[in-house]
């Protein structure tokens, strides 16, 4: 099982100079538990899905955590497991893991809205740490939020807020589970929002996640995953007069990227937000002037070059 | 048929000079700059390093109110050239200048493709400036130590030619030259060629084996990058606009690297890529930043299909 996932994972970018806070690239197993993880985890059949439900509540129960099953897919492979493995009713009881159907969530967080989402996780984050436990570690199987395209805006807004979260120390860390059957878009969508992706690399070719202070965006963006970067980007929340987005684990980037780079720029622009690329490639800088990019929005370049 | 030398035109004019020498280089180019100078135009003179110094040197005082800039770097690429005069005369245009140029694309030691390349160059310009503004451009050719066959054909690509004592328009010229030269097939590779074809899903596929090639020849990874860059926006035109599919063929060839992508899509417009695209325009952009990073490009097309091969030089 992989633990040193940043070492492992980011060979094929520029991280050299920068070693990321969190762990982040395509796994194949649950890697080891850690504080902020965020992991995305696209399953063929019950059996695995059962395996990495499993890891991961093993791994949160081993550090101190609250685990919170949310969903009704989740909850049945929690039931599944019996002693010796696990007591699932033992931990239930003792108030170690946590259960939630879909409609239970619906109910206590009310309508699908990222913010009241993110109100009732943390909520629920600072009880389990007022009851003694490290954190919150959340297993959600909502594919059925993902399946519809209107809902699925909204789903990657909340799991890029939910991202940022994980990401601050607030204690919250999740696995989200999407069935594969759901379609390379939507997989695509919803993957992109996440450091940790276990799914086939077609499927999640980018990522796009908060570290520390930054947005950090990894692996490969062309033409065919332009538009998902755009959305996504429009999902990015700004706190601050300046936004930093860290490209050091940025693979590839052609044109169609770079221009949506630099319509995101603008918008933030338009709100008075700058805009400030830091580890990018020499390569991407050339692209930016040849295409003259700055045109479009004014985007300060940082940090060594590669 | 002679033609009058000091009447100002209101079209573009395009000429190459024949010189054999330094004396006759100087004895052609220096009446050419100071009646510029005199009009009040804007001079702007694109020569290759050793030439571009000579005729600095001569102009003396007067060189200060000329723009240089080295031939053998903004036309290294003869694709980037015409990127380059469109720039200057919008610029000078709308500062109400006239704009005269001298440009010597073709200069000696230049490599065999790179020459096809500024043939096909100098008849690209005659279709982009003619029925635009008025401008001059002057086109040395050095006689001495050009093959004979690039010297021949400037007859053919400018409609005037001249010497340092004589001015006459070309009968071998005709417009539209440039048709038949973009549609025209490339020199088959003479080596072993690596082939395989391309569709939709197969986009980073493509780029990475074209990088894993490029690094295995011992390209620096600079280039490695740029040909990867490369790979994926010319795979990207064929799926979206040449058939969605494509060839992606690679060899070595006489010191160069050779990348080469074709599909059955047609370039309807011979100047793609050769012009700064707008901001608001969509295509043209790709084929635009490879001419500008890569070494050399060649693109022909016609109905039978597209091919743009990319040289890389060890």
């Amino acid at each position: 099982m992989p633990c040193d996932t940043t070492a492992a994972l980011s060979l094929g970018g520029r991280a050299a100079y920068r070693v990321a806070v969190r762990a982040h690239g395509l796994v194949d197993e649950v890697p080891g538990a850690g504080p902020g993880d965020h992991l995305c985890w696209v399953y063929e059949d019950d059996a695995a899905f059962d395996e990495a439900a499993r890891e991961f509540l093993v791994g949160g129960l081993a550090r101190g955590d609250r685990l919170l099953c949310v969903g009704q897919r989740v909850i049945d492979s929690l039931q599944a497991l019996t002693p010796p493995t696990l007591d699932a009713a033992a931990l239930i009881a003792g108030g170690a893991v946590e259960t939630l159907t879909l409609a239970e969530a619906y109910e206590a967080a009310g309508p699908f809205l990222p913010e009241q989402q993110l109100a009732y996780y943390d909520a629920a984050t600072r009880r389990a740490m007022d009851d003694g436990y490290r954190g919150l570690r959340v297993i959600a199987e909502v594919s059925d939020l993902a399946a519809a395209p209107a809902q699925r805006a909204a789903l990657v807004r909340w799991e890029h807020l939910a991202d940022e979260y994980a990401a601050h120390g607030s204690g919250f860390s999740a696995m989200c589970a999407y069935r594969a059957d759901l379609g390379p878009e939507a997989l695509a969508d919803v993957a992109s929002v996440h450091p940790l992706v276990r799914a086939p690399e077609e499927v999640s070719s980018f990522r796009i996640f908060v570290d520390g202070d930054r947005i950090a965006l990894a692996g490969s963006v062309d033409t065919f995953s332009s538009d998902r970067l755009a959305r996504v980007l429009a999902a990015v929340r700004v706190r601050d007069d300046r936004l930093v987005l860290d490209l050091a684990a940025l693979g590839f980037m052609d044109v169609a990227g770079c221009r949506v780079l630099a319509r995101w720029a603008a918008d933030l622009w338009a709100h008075s937000v700058a805009l400030e690329v830091t580890g990018s490639s020499a390569l991407l800088r050339r692209m930016w002037q040849v295409l003259d990019l700055a045109r479009i929005a004014p985007v300060t370049f940082t940090g060594a070059l590669a | 048929m002679t033609v009058p030398l000091t009447v100002p035109v209101d079209r573009f004019e395009h000429e190459a000079l024949f010189y054999r020498g330094d004396a006759d280089f100087l004895a052609g180019l220096l009446p050419f700059v100071h009646e510029g100078l005199e009009n009040d135009e804007a001079v702007l003179v694109a020569e290759p390093r050793p030439r571009l110094e000579l005729l600095r040197d001569a102009l003396g005082s007067d060189a200060t109110a000329v723009e240089f800039l080295d031939m053998a770097e903004i036309g290294a690429n003869p694709a980037r050239i015409i990127g380059v005069w469109a720039t200057a005369l919008d610029r000078h245009t709308s500062a109400g200048r006239r704009l005269r140029g001298v440009g010597e694309p073709a200069f000696p030691g230049r490599r065999t493709a790179e020459l096809v390349e500024c043939r096909l160059h100098e008849l690209l310009l005659n279709h982009a400036f003619d029925g635009g503004p008025g401008w001059r451009l002057l086109c040395p050719y050095d006689q001495e130590h050009l093959p004979r066959a690039v010297t021949q054909a400037a007859l053919h690509t400018h409609p005037v030619h001249s010497t340092s004592a004589t001015r006459l328009s070309s009968d071998a010229y005709a417009a539209g030259g440039h048709v038949a030269a973009f549609a025209e097939g490339l020199p088959e590779p003479a080596d072993a060629v690596l082939r395989g074809v391309y569709g939709a899903g197969d986009i980073p596929a493509t780029r990475r084996t074209v990088a894993q090639w490029a690094r295995s020849c011992g390209l620096p990874e600079e280039r490695v990058e740029v040909l990867e860059l490369a790979a994926s926006e010319l795979a990207t035109n064929s799926v979206r606009h040449g058939g969605g599919r494509g060839t992606l063929a690679m060899w070595l060839d006489n010191g160069a690297a050779v990348v080469q992508f074709s599909d059955t899509g047609t370039v309807t417009d011979p100047l793609t890529g050769r012009l700064s695209p707008p901001l608001d325009h969509l295509g043209g952009r790709g084929l635009y930043l490879i001419n500008q990073l890569c070494d050399l490009v060649q693109v022909r097309s016609s109905d039978r299909g597209t091919t743009v091969r990319i040289l890389t030089w060890f």
